[in-house]
């Protein structure tokens, strides 16, 4: 996995990167390069996401107990 | 009349004639046929089968040491009944209580003693007094400012800690306690046994509240089931009323009764009209702290995290799609570009070639109007000198030599004869 840092830094650079396609400043040569990057980005945060859904799946039940919400 | 008159003319009696005669007296002017109302304090009260109780005048001192005192009776026979009835309305006979008695003069020679046996009690005279000594009780709290003591002891959130005073093996502990134990909360219960009817009662009960205020625990519950007046008046007893009041600690009552209310119930933090009740009441405090702090806290978490988690899932696979979106338009975009140029180059070149062929077609022409066959035709000619190179001039040949003159439709050889300039 990529090092993105944490997650809010990881999605400001994905969101200067979504941005920069938006306003057509990347050029055909940065293309692949940032797309590559975006990837990475995307990929790591969804991993991540999966680790702390899967984290939270444990403790939910838990925590549903004492809201008695199960 | 002297003594030595009196021995002539009365005879000698013994002492057991002298208490015959004087029974007799008193039997014919207040024995069974004559019985009398009698009021008084009760100064002793004793009870073995029979009732026995001194009577002293209302109000009088202890300290007097010639107060009058009745030593009255109530035999079994009569007194069960009256203890019954006293009973259903929840009074038994206490020192300093005034009590009105209906009977007769009862001479007990062998201890020398004049009593009196009892037949009837006032019941509603003691009533009233019973009620009189509860509203004096009630009013000197009020007074002392102990009514309202323990009501001001500030009451912990969560009162997981519990004092218990009460007596195992009976309804109301089982009742209170089964409230707490089936709640699901961490009760801890510190029992401290005691009698909760009779005569010890009080003592046991105050002793357990100061222990159990010493305890440290969140809040002490007397607690006792349902019963006869009688088996209640425990709970009207001042030294339990002081105890409660003085309490650092809250004092809450589950004390079943359908009458009026004990003072204790009057004199604690709060009061339940059973154990159940009082059970019932706890839990709900832990659980409405618990519905606060923990359940609704938990449920704003859980909320919190899935509302994240989706807002998280939704902006990775937004940014997802905007990067392919954006990337595609990218490359579709720069393809169109590389078209539109491609087609700009084509048209180009075909403009380039176009104008090449022009120009081409215009050299063509401009060539074909200088082409020599077109002059030898026209009567020129080309004359190359002896090394085959075109001569243009007459400097590159001398007189004798040979030239070739090409005309158009062949050549012919000539030697110079002669070369004059222009």
């Amino acid at each position: 996995m990529s090092d993105i840092g944490e997650w809010r830094e990881a999605a400001d650079e994905l969101n200067v990167i979504v941005r920069s396609f938006d306003e057509g400043e990347v050029s055909v040569d940065d293309l692949f390069a940032k797309l590559e990057r975006a990837t990475a980005i995307i990929e790591a945060l969804e991993a991540r996401l999966e680790t702390t859904k899967a984290k939270v799946e444990e403790l939910a039940p838990r925590i549903a107990r004492a809201a008695d919400v199960e | 009349m002297d003594s030595n008159e009196a021995l002539s003319v009365e005879p000698i009696l013994e002492v057991g004639e002298y208490y015959n005669l004087l029974t007799s007296q008193l039997e014919s002017a207040y024995g069974r046929r004559h019985p009398r109302w009698v009021r008084g304090e009760v100064a002793k009260v004793y009870e073995k089968t029979h009732l026995y109780v001194d009577l002293v005048d209302a109000g009088s001192s202890s300290s007097d040491s010639k107060r009058p005192v009745l030593n009255a009776h109530c035999w079994a026979s009569q007194w069960n009944p009256l203890k019954k009835k006293l009973a259903a309305d929840a009074v038994s006979l206490q020192p300093g209580m005034v009590v009105t008695f209906f009977g007769y003069v009862d001479v007990y020679a062998p201890q020398g003693r004049i009593g009196f046996t009892v037949t009837e009690i006032d019941v509603a005279g003691v009533l009233g007094d019973v009620a009189r000594r509860r509203q004096e009780l009630i009013a000197r709290l009020t007074q002392e400012g102990l009514l309202e003591a323990n009501k001001r002891v500030p009451l912990c959130a969560v009162p997981l800690r519990v004092g218990l005073v009460a007596s195992p093996q009976t309804e109301g502990y089982s009742d209170f306690t089964g409230q707490l134990l089936n709640s699901g909360f961490g009760f801890d219960i510190v029992l401290v046994k005691t009698a909760v009817q009779g005569e010890a009662a009080p003592a046991q009960i105050v002793r357990a509240i100061e222990t159990l205020d010493q305890h440290g625990v969140d809040i002490i519950c007397l607690v006792r089931g349902g019963g006869s007046k009688g088996d209640l008046i425990c709970f009207d007893d001042e030294r339990v009323a002081r105890a409660i009041a003085v309490s650092t600690t809250p004092v809450f009552t589950g004390i079943g009764h359908t009458g009026d209310e004990s003072v204790a119930d009057l004199v604690a933090h709060t009061r339940s009209i059973t154990p159940t009740k009082l059970g019932e009441e706890i839990v709900t405090l832990v659980a409405s702290w618990y519905e606060v702090n923990v359940r609704s806290n938990a449920k704003r978490i859980l909320n919190w995290t899935e509302a994240l988690l989706d807002e998280a899932t939704e902006y990775v696979a937004e940014r997802r799609r905007t990067m392919i979106f954006a990337v595609r338009d990218r490359l579709r975009a720069e393809r169109r570009h590389l078209v539109t140029t491609h087609q700009h180059l084509v048209i180009q070149a075909r403009h380039l070639l176009t104008t090449a062929h022009q120009m081409l077609a215009a050299n063509r022409q401009l060539l074909s109007a200088y082409d020599p066959k077109r002059r030898l035709a026209q009567g020129w000619s080309i004359v190359t000198g002896p090394n085959g190179a075109v001569l243009s001039s007459i400097t590159g040949v001398r007189v004798g030599e040979r030239v070739s003159v090409r005309l158009s439709d062949g050549t012919f050889e000539s030697t110079i004869d002669e070369m004059k300039g222009v």
